[in-house]
């Protein structure tokens, strides 16, 4: 939705990686081809298992969090440099959060569920948000290695609706052992440290870091411009979950949308700076669809990745900060590591850092469950054209499902119906039963609710979705536990590269892709209990026009780990979980009911925020005659402060009409929200909220909308019109 | 060696939750991966941790996996001559 036809530039910038803090480090490092990949000091190693890492030596932060959220911090105030400016949202790509921390708290035996705080990957997001006191939308991307690049996506897209003039993008990992022993378990780590493109090169080296990028919208070009932000495309590969497609079809797609959408020729390109990991799979299918692309001659390409390692999730924004200075400063990074490239590629990286003008950049970011994100930056000063006004539109609901304690969406809203609580955990084989049992065997809880639900919402639609939105507040615990377990229980000698591949927050949706064949953008958001309103943002500034999307959200119920982690969950009389799904169209002209995410705001930065909720639905009057319902999700952790909220926006608006909440009728779970959504959607369609959550007497609607209420931590609106 | 093969088609099943399938479906020649078993590159890694863990036999990077993952029986036959010396 492009709405103002303002461009896009990066203004500030932070780096901080194994090369070293800053900008200056880093291009000094570059230029003498020094990597920083070394023996690990972080935590002791097993026997067998020592082999190197991108490791920040010596890095210092507030021990009081966890170290990705000290090297987030970091990035981002080097990106303000001083300067007094509040980003108008947060967009940041994780995928270990407090893993780091948690795992040692696991270890010891750790039961106090305060020491968990920041285990969720979206604290991260909302740790630099608070410190920066910024009070608006945040998104925590957790799309894997490619993260950090989608992030920046989403951030350039924000901006571009005019909704935000200065967004505070990237990436942050820290190393942990489940990243560490995770990789190692998949025979991806090269024990003489990453030597990407080279003949002999035998996989990654692992790495921590962080970059963050302060982006604006300008019509003009503002003042201390690195680089303007031209393009990004995504994609899912829809091969495999940790396997990229051989022919690189996926990162082809990504690669191709990311030039469209800077509305230039490939041609154009004059630098490819590349994922290139280092494994020997993926850099041959990197090469193959650059050689696809392009065609000949290839623009000079290289990978850093043999000097910084691989920094996951913080990969994508790292190397876009150093592609941002290789357009300001002149220069292609030189791809460390590398003596002999390998003649099977049929590309030749640039081997070392040479000076140069480039004045348009290509990066590259591929990651787990086939999620792929690529950018395109340029020179500021060049001349460009203004990007096209696109005209606004809308999410079309062409079917949704649900999962809660009752069953699917029928038996939810049957249950409903008749008053009862939905509130629970269904046994696996009741998730599973449309399910066929051999393909799903290694799918723990979380990725059969995802599937269950996508197949059903698919079903139901009869379309198929080409993008996948996915929240999810806690990610696959099950395997995360299990991975955990087996290595401590081993002396960290062996571990399951099964539940590796299945913990990281976008596995579910990876597999989804891979059933679906959705090989359109596939963002996993994992923003605590505001993950369905996170991903249905995300979904809005990233779907094409016309496009049909399935936006969803999943959360399982895991005996350990819930209650250690979600404060709600503790708070609950029964353990619950489940989640939702809509299958949308992105289109000008709807048929039917729609859905649209109205507000997002942070109540620890905006203690306004129901105030300004209120006048962002157009106030008291526009409220009472708009909506006919609200459903409000008050997270049973934070109840005293959402009554709080609720009956601030009550007295405000004067609002009459029933308040349905709905996490006491269909349980405690991070993403209750993308059911209550389903729920909501389906009365929308029939026209009535039945007697039993109306006060008595049913409620018809008549063109009247459902206002979905966030409360708690965040602020969040979304609606739901007839 | 018999005997170790009657073992790893049972350690197989359990290890990869090969539920529907009977250690008589294994047959010792046919390729371990791709075939009706329904085992991928991940299942390999799989088994190679248990290998590790259960015969102290270290199969650690693709190129080796690829020879001795390629049937039962030359998983066998690396097993016990690893093991002997």
């Amino acid at each position: 939705m492009l709405l103002k036809g303002d461009r896009v530039f990066i203004t500030g910038m932070g780096i901080v990686s194994s090369l070293g803090s800053g900008e200056q480090e880093h291009y000094d490092s570059l230029k003498k081809n020094r990597s920083g990949i070394k023996p690990l000091s972080l935590f002791p190693l097993s026997e067998g298992n020592r082999h190197p890492a991108g490791e920040i030596t010596g890095f210092e932060w507030d021990r009081s969090v966890p170290r990705t959220h000290g090297l987030a911090l970091a990035a981002a105030l080097q990106a303000l440099a001083g300067r007094s400016i509040i980003p108008d949202a947060v967009i940041i790509g994780t995928t270990t959060g407090g893993m780091a921390l948690t795992e040692e708290l696991l270890k010891k035996g750790e039961k106090r569920p305060d020491c968990y705080r920041y285990h969720s990957t979206s604290s991260v997001a909302e740790y630099c948000a608070g410190a920066l006191s910024c009070p608006g939308l945040v998104i925590t991307v957790t799309t894997a290695c490619s993260s950090g690049s989608a992030a920046v996506k989403l951030a350039l897209e924000l901006l571009r609706t005019g909704k935000a003039g200065c967004v505070l993008a990237g990436g942050a990992d820290s190393l942990c052992r489940l990243t560490y022993y995770g990789f190692n378990s998949l025979q991806l780590i090269d024990p003489e440290g990453s030597r990407p493109l080279d003949r002999t090169r035998r996989g990654m080296s692992v790495a921590e870091g962080s970059a963050m990028v302060l982006i604006e919208a300008s019509a003009s070009v503002p003042e201390g411009a690195v680089a303007e932000v031209l393009g990004g495309g995504l994609s899912c590969d829809a091969h495999h979950p940790a396997t990229p497609h051989p022919e690189g079809a996926g990162a082809l797609a990504a690669m191709g949308r990311a030039i469209e959408d800077a509305g230039i020729a490939a041609t154009a390109i004059d630098y490819i700076n590349l994922h290139g990991t280092g494994t020997r799979d993926n850099d041959l299918a990197e090469a193959k669809a650059i050689r696809s692309l392009f065609g000949e001659p290839v623009p000079p390409l290289s990978s850093i990745k043999g000097a910084t390692g691989h920094s996951l999730a913080a990969a994508g924004a790292i190397e876009a900060v150093i592609c941002s200075m290789g357009i300001r400063d002149g220069f292609i990074p030189g791809n460390t590591g590398c003596r002999e490239p390998d003649p099977d590629l049929k590309v030749s990286p640039v081997l070392e850092t040479t000076d140069k003008k480039i004045s348009t950049v290509l990066s590259n970011s591929f990651g787990f469950g086939g999620n792929n994100a690529c950018l395109v930056l340029g020179d500021p000063l060049a001349p460009r054209t203004s990007p096209a006004v696109k005209a606004p539109a809308f999410f079309e609901i062409m079917a949704g499902a649900c999962v809660t304690g009752a069953g699917d969406l029928a038996q939810t809203i049957a249950s409903l119906r008749e008053g009862k609580n939905c509130g629970g955990t269904l046994p696996l084989a009741d998730i599973s039963k449309n399910l066929p049992a051999r393909e799903v065997r290694r799918l723990k809880r979380l990725p059969r609710l995802a599937l269950a639900l996508a197949l059903d919402a698919r079903n139901a639609a009869a379309q198929d979705p080409a993008s996948i939105y996915f929240a999810t507040a806690w990610g696959p615990l099950s395997e995360t536990y299990d991975f955990l377990t087996k290595l401590y229980e081993s002396d960290e000698q062996f571990t399951s590269p099964t539940d590796f591949v299945g913990s990281v927050h976008n596995a579910p949706a990876g597999q989804i892709a891979i059933w679906l064949k959705a090989t359109g953008a596939n963002i996993t958001v994992t923003g605590g209990d505001y993950s369905f309103e996170q991903s249905l943002f995300a979904a809005s500034l990233a779907a094409e026009g016309g496009e049909i999307l399935l936006v969803m959200g999943a959360d399982e119920h895991h005996g350990d780990l819930s209650p250690l982690f979600d404060g709600s969950v503790r708070a609950a009389t029964v353990p619950a979980d489940g989640g939702g799904a809509l299958v949308l169209k992105k289109t000008g002209n709807p048929a039917g009911p729609c859905i649209a995410p109205l507000f997002f705001e942070n109540y620890a930065t905006s203690p306004g925020a129901i105030a300004s909720l209120i006048r962002a639905l157009g106030g008291p009057d526009s409220i009472n005659s708009t909506y006919a319902a609200v459903f409000a999700g008050m997270p049973g952790g934070e109840k005293a402060s959402c009554r709080k909220q609720l009956d601030e926006f009550l007295a405000e608006t004067g609002f009459t009409g029933p308040v349905i909440d709905y996490r006491a009728l269909l349980g405690e779970f991070g993403t209750v929200t993308a059911a209550a959504a389903a729920v909501a959607a389906h009365f929308t369609k029939e026209g009535t909220v039945p007697a039993a959550l109306a006060s008595g007497n049913a409620l018809h609607l008549r063109e009247k909308r459902l206002l979905m209420v966030g409360l708690g931590s965040f602020v969040t609106a979304a609606e739901i019109t007839a | 060696m018999e005997q170790l093969i009657n073992e790893l088609k049972e350690k197989i099943i359990e290890t990869l939750d090969l539920i529907d399938v009977t250690p008589e479906d294994v047959k010792e020649d046919d390729p371990l991966v791709g075939g009706k078993l329904g085992i991928d590159s991940i299942d390999i890694l799989e088994l190679a941790m248990m290998i590790d863990k259960e015969y102290g036999i270290k199969i650690d990077n693709k190129e080796l996996g690829q020879k001795v993952f390629s049937t039962l029986r030359t998983l066998a036959e690396h097993i016990q001559k690893n093991r002997q010396g």
